[in-house]
């Protein structure tokens, strides 16, 4: 998956979809509010879309997202630099076939063994999403540290820069682009996968949902769905201008 | 420290028997190479690609390191210097330049002073003087990033950032390798009367043999596997090939490339006393190339040169004396 | 312990998985004729195409679960939400490939074909497509492998397919064979992409031109 959203990232980065985004998520959510306060609710109904209730889960869903892309950055970018390091790169290349390979593993299914195997709630569904999302940052940091130009490390050593000057002021200057993309999938995917640590009583956007599947209340469903796109789109639309403010003049 | 053989108070650069064999690779890519460079001298090494002229110049800094042998650098061998500080002490240019694409132009001037602890002010102001140095408007390109530049502007930048700490050497590998011929001849022009001022010792390499007669003071062509085929001024190289080698890689014409490498002073004992040939003569100055005298001859249809010597003494060449200067060895000064 | 437990279990994990290797190759048979159609009718609308993929690539940024619940009120549970929601996000790599492929081939090689008179039709179908078909592919093998995963979540509108060991394994938390069911669920899963991927490399060996092998 991850590898398809790094290339979904060139064509939706154009600047039509940053003008739109905001007002197609302002309306899902102005949708949602105007659509619970207008349609008969029953008492169940009623009970699941308290505001509050709503709003907790959607921070509790916020948290989630945060602290776990937070941990994913801590410890993919120093991972992903150390991988690149003369001696450790042959290390950093089977790493990235396996880590490519896991691709093929599910979500849900990482999320489900690790609670099964260590129990439920907010930080097992952390190391969830950290163990999901690690790989596009790995991946990008790596790449990006290895697309810097060769002439421009060879003029930086040329010039008397130590192997740690290098990376401070070529390698990981340049790398960021790359390494901002990664980031942002590492985002976007935790966005989603988030919202499946319902099932393992983490809370989140996806409680609303499932308890809209559970109880067959489609109001409920719905609500749960729509705000949960509108946060996936106003994360995405948020880390895209980030990914633009951060990015290097000059590159 | 000048126990090393060959090596007088005017060497800058010695490479003493250097050999370099790249790991899993048959033969040496230099293989006992000798040479001396003195301080000053604007040296070009060339020859066929894949001779071993980078590896030679790469092991100057140490980008590369010799697989035997030594390497003297100002009566220092380079083994026993700190690397990185070695490096800050040698400008180094090279084809695919290396700007750094994050950082302004100012600010990829002045990487080394900052290596070196130079403070802000002292290199900003210097890389306003070295970009004016290199023919860059600084208030136009300083706030630049590289991509804003052209090819040839980029390489002019290449340069300043060389030569920002004032090394007492450049290493250029095919500096002017990759501008357009235009902009790559009033490069070099440029850059040889920049060097006419700052004096620097450069080791440039190329495969362009016209580019090496231009501008080297000496040249060292290289043969297969580094063998060094010869080692002596554009003149003697033109004049005096060491061998077939290099006869046939200076190549066609070398007869008249001769002729923009010898002074009409050089040639001045073909000449006589200038009596009746007044009508038909052009004035040229005795530091004028052969080449260009004969251009001005032929345009002005005019028989020959009068030559006015230091004295006064007003000599003529004819213009058939003029073609055989390209012919026949003259006994130059250089 | 997996293995009595795959042993004992063996048909039925079998048939999810066929299940689940039929709904995804469902799904993405969907996504590849809207995928390639979407970009033969922009072919000459540039700007629709751009807005296209912008749309279909903004869909990949929408959790999977959100997608497959809001099926449920338009399609109910089963199989149709989950293909449909499936399809929907096989869209964009083969939208995406197929423009890529298409953009790339050779302008000269166009110009050939109207020189010897192919019409605009014929040109597309026995020129371009067969040109652009390996980088195609790709994509909808890209989209095939994405979407094993993915349907995994199908199982929470009562999908088809491997995902229903998983949540079975969820729901039996401390219980005896609760690991063994998600784990063969997860194996099950990879092993499904480990085969589709495998055909495709087969597909592409079949169907690439003689002339394109590199
Ligand atoms: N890093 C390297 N590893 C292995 N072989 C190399 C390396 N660099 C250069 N060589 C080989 O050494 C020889 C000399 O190369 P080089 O010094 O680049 O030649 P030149 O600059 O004259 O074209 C060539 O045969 C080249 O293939
Ligand atoms: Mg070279």
């Amino acid at each position: 998956m991850s590898s398809v959203i790094i290339a979904r990232r060139s064509v939706s980065s154009d600047r039509a979809s940053v003008g739109i985004l905001p007002a197609i998520v302002a309306a899902l959510v102005v949708g949602v509010f105007v659509y619970i306060r207008v349609i008969p609710l029953d008492s169940i109904e009623a009970r699941s879309l308290e505001v509050p209730l709503i709003l907790n889960a959607v921070w509790e869903h916020i948290q989630l997202v945060l602290v776990s892309t937070l941990l994913t950055i801590t410890i993919g970018v120093p991972l992903g630099v150390a991988l690149t390091r003369k001696g450790a790169r042959r290390i950093g290349g089977l790493i990235l076939v396996g880590a490519n390979a896991g691709q093929a593993i599910p979500s849900i299914g990482v999320l489900v063994l690790l609670a099964i195997l260590f129990g439920v709630g907010f930080w097992m569904a952390v190391i969830a999403l950290l163990v999901y999302a690690l790989l596009p940052v790995l991946r990008n940091t790596m790449v990006g540290i290895q697309q810097v130009d060769r002439a421009v490390i060879d003029a930086g050593r040329g010039m008397g820069m130590s192997t740690r000057q290098i990376l401070s002021t070529i390698e990981l200057p340049l790398s960021i682009p790359v390494m901002l993309a990664g980031i942002r999938v590492a985002l976007i995917l935790n966005v989603g996968v988030a919202t499946l640590a319902a099932f393992t009583n983490a809370g989140g956007l996806g409680s609303i949902i499932s308890a809209g599947i559970a109880l067959n209340r489609m109001p409920v469903l719905l609500v749960g769905s729509v705000l949960t796109i509108a946060l996936a789109l106003s994360i995405d639309w948020l880390a895209g201008i980030a990914e633009r403010l951060l990015r290097p003049r000059g590159i | 420290m000048s126990d090393q053989p060959g090596c007088g108070p005017d060497t800058m650069i010695f490479l003493d028997r250097v050999s370099k064999r790249y790991p899993d690779q048959p033969h040496d890519a230099v293989a006992s190479l000798s040479m001396e460079i003195k301080r000053g001298e604007f040296v070009v090494l060339v020859g066929p690609s894949g001779c071993g002229k980078t590896t030679t110049l790469r092991m100057m800094n140490r980008l590369v390191e010799p697989s035997d042998g030594r390497i003297w650098i100002d009566g220092k061998d380079v083994t026993h210097v700190d690397v990185d500080h070695l490096r800050r002490g040698i400008g180094y240019v090279i084809q695919q330049i290396g700007l750094l694409p994050h950082l302004t132009i100012a600010e990829n001037v002045s990487l080394v002073p900052k290596l070196l602890g130079t403070n802000k002010v002292k290199r900003l102001r210097r890389a306003d003087e070295l970009l004016d140095m290199v023919g860059l408007e600084p208030s136009t390109f300083a706030a630049r990033y590289p991509r804003q530049l052209s090819g040839g502007q980029q390489q002019r930048v290449g340069v300043a950032r060389a030569l920002a700490a004032d090394p007492p050497i450049m290493l250029m590998d095919e500096p002017f390798g990759a501008v357009d011929p235009i902009a790559r001849e009033k490069l070099q022009m440029e850059f040889l009367s920049l060097q006419r001022q700052i004096r620097k010792t450069i080791v440039l390499v190329t495969h362009d043999i016209d580019e090496a007669l231009l501008l080297g003071d000496r040249i060292a062509i290289f043969g297969e596997g580094s063998r060094l085929a010869q080692f002596d001024t554009p003149l003697k190289i033109l004049t005096n090939p060491a061998d077939d080698f290099v006869r046939d890689f200076v190549g066609a014409g070398a007869a008249v490339r001769r002729l923009s490498l010898l002074t009409v002073g050089d040639v001045i004992d073909r000449s006589t006393p200038l009596q009746d040939y007044l009508q038909s003569t052009v004035d040229i100055h005795p530091e004028e190339s052969v080449h260009r005298a004969l251009e001005q001859v032929l345009a002005a249809h005019a028989q020959g040169i009068a030559v006015t010597l230091p004295g006064a003494d007003v000599r003529f060449i004819a213009l058939q004396d003029l073609l055989m200067a390209a012919a026949q060895p003259t006994v130059a000064t250089s | 312990m997996l293995l009595t437990y795959l042993a004992d279990n063996a048909l039925r994990i079998l048939f999810l998985a066929q299940q689940h290797a039929e709904l995804v190759l469902i799904s993405v048979g969907i996504s590849t004729v809207l995928g390639i159609g979407l970009a033969l009718l922009s072919e000459s609308a540039p700007r629709l195409r751009q807005a296209l993929l912008s749309v279909s690539g903004t869909f990949l940024t929408i959790p999977s679960f959100a997608l497959f619940a809001l099926m449920i009120p338009i399609l109910g549970l089963g199989v149709a939400p989950t293909i449909v929601a499936l399809a929907i996000y096989g869209i964009f790599p083969i939208l995406r490939n197929t423009v890529t492929g298409l953009e790339g081939v050779d302008a000269a090689v166009i110009d050939a074909a109207k020189g010897v008179g192919m019409g605009g039709g014929r040109r597309m179908l026995t020129v371009v497509l067969p040109l652009a078909w390996p980088i195609i592919l790709n994509g909808i093998r890209t989209a095939t492998i994405m979407l094993v995963a993915t349907a995994a979540i199908g199982a929470v509108v009562r999908g088809p397919g491997l995902g229903e060991l998983i949540f079975r394994g969820l729901a039996r938390i401390g219980g005896a064979n609760a690991l063994n069911e998600a784990l063969s669920g997860v194996i099950g899963v990879v092993l499904v992409a480990l085969v589709l991927d495998l055909l495709f490399i087969l597909i592409a060996k079949m169907t690439t031109l003689r002339g394109l092998h590199v």
